[in-house]
């Protein structure tokens, strides 16, 4: 029988034993059996049929496994959206409220503490209600008007200074160049870079273009604009002009006018060509409209 | 036409014995095919988990060949066909007893030849001849099992005979 021969019945174990003899006197036998049986070495790591069926018919009867997947998704959307609603509540507790009026408007609002802010036109002011037990702070920018309801200090933050009270009603006006306050009643505390000035009731602060400038006792019982009325007192006159701006949402070209000169006077918030005459008479000026938002000032 | 109940996977006493019979065959072929780094275990346990799945759609007749097939799938998606480097037990068998150095040095030699060898056979190579030199699985079995003709399975085995020497001879 040929070699290969040999060799093909001997790799199908199918030798007979006159085979076998043929085989072992094989040249090459001693090099076979030592790889085959080397080769034995390399033997599959050992397969535990029984556990391994176990873990299959312990998935395949486990729709435990689906339900708690599908237990586990649901609770994993619950808390997405609580997580999600949290971190809202979260923001919008800890964010501050902002309350702005446009030109032409005024609005009044309440603090948690029951103290009362008039805003004026074209003014924002901000604060913090979560927080509003530990400090009594709000930002102001544009022109409020105060009545602090007694408590701890209440303070008014803006670009220019702070004000400080005990509980008193006063007015804060900030505007670019301004920045004015009045105390009514009380006492507020008014800081202004490194300024400290106290103001009893009828005091006034004003601070125009960097300096502070003196006045003379208020005697009014609250600002003139929360009765729709604007009062200047030897104001420049470009002060006058954009506050009128903003009480009726207009513009106002002004050509080859003084804004600097000093403008005493009022103006009514809610008639117009009145309002402008009341600015323009006492300073012999003529205005005339360019269209429905535009005023031109001119001299006469 | 009459249906037989008994032709039906799903039933879990003939699941068993199904799994009994091939898991074992499964698991060994996918060793000797693609290395033990893939866990062929792991892959046995899914494809018959995909078998109970579809139990109603595989005949008892076609598992075998279903849970095979479904296995070297699950290993080819897995596998960028790496070198398939087996390991051998370092125990040795009983029959090397009185050994000498020189003797533990080629014979520690010999082995590493061996199985640098064997990773260089082809996928189709190793598994037939691993299967009938370590399993003593007789040409007709392996044929079965693998769904080719004996004299393929012949001619496989022989053939990764003939490399393994050349490959060992050489190095």
């Amino acid at each position: 029988m040929k070699h290969e021969e040999l060799i093909k019945k001997w790799l199908d174990n199918d030798l007979s034993p006159e085979e076998s003899k043929a085989f072992e006197a094989l040249d090459d036998y001693q090099e076979l059996i030592k790889l085959s049986d080397n080769v034995k070495r390399f033997e599959a790591p050992e397969f535990n049929k029984e556990v391994a069926l176990n873990a299959v018919l312990q998935k395949i009867h486990s729709p435990e496994i689906t339900r708690k997947t599908r237990w586990t998704t649901h609770v994993m959307r619950i808390a997405a959206v609580l997580a999600i609603s949290l971190s809202v509540y979260y923001f919008s507790t800890t964010l501050n409220t902002n309350i702005s009026t446009l030109a032409a408007q005024k609005t009044t609002i309440e603090l948690p503490d029951n103290s009362q802010v008039t805003l004026n036109a074209g003014s924002s002011l901000s604060f913090n209600e979560s927080k509003w037990s530990n400090a009594r702070d709000v930002a102001l920018e544009g022109e409020a008007f105060f009545k602090v309801a007694k408590g701890e200090s209440f303070n008014v933050m803006t670009a220019d200074g702070k004000v400080t009270v005990l509980g008193t009603e006063f007015n804060v006006k900030q505007r670019s160049g301004l920045f004015e306050v009045i105390c009514y009643e009380g006492s507020v505390q008014v800081t202004h870079e490194t300024d400290q000035k106290i103001l009893k009731a009828g005091d006034s602060f004003l601070l125009l273009d960097g300096k502070i400038i003196a006045k003379e006792k208020e005697t009014a019982l609250g600002p003139s604009w929360i009765n729709n009325e604007s009062y200047f007192k030897s104001m420049p006159f470009a002060h006058v002009i954009h506050e009128f701006e903003r009480q009726y949402n207009v513009t106002i070209e002004t050509d080859n006018i003084d804004l600097d000169q000093l403008f005493t006077g009022s103006f009514a918030h809610n008639e117009q060509s009145l309002a402008l005459k009341s600015i323009t008479l006492p300073l012999n000026l003529k205005y005339s409209k360019k269209d429905n938002s535009t005023i031109v000032l001119t001299r006469e | 036409m009459e249906k037989n109940l008994n032709e039906n996977i799903c039933e879990e006493t003939l699941f068993a014995s199904i799994f009994n019979k091939h898991a074992k065959d499964l698991n060994n072929f996918l060793y000797y095919k693609f290395g033990e780094a893939l866990n062929p275990a792991d892959k046995v346990q899914e494809a018959f988990i995909k078998l109970w799945e579809n139990c109603a759609k595989v005949t008892p007749s076609k598992a075998k060949s279903y849970v095979f097939t479904i296995a070297n799938n699950l290993m080819l998606n897995e596998t960028a066909h790496q070198k398939v480097v087996l390991k051998y037990q370092k125990i040795k068998p009983k029959s090397y007893t009185n050994e000498d150095p020189q003797f533990i040095m080629e014979e520690g030699q010999y082995m590493q030849k061996l199985q640098n060898a064997l990773s260089k056979l082809s996928d189709a190579q190793r598994t037939a001849f691993l299967m009938n030199r370590i399993e003593g699985k007789k040409h007709r079995e392996i044929a079965e099992l693998l769904g080719i003709s004996t004299k393929a399975v012949e001619k496989r085995i022989y053939s990764a005979l003939k490399k393994l020497r050349e490959d060992i001879k050489e190095i």
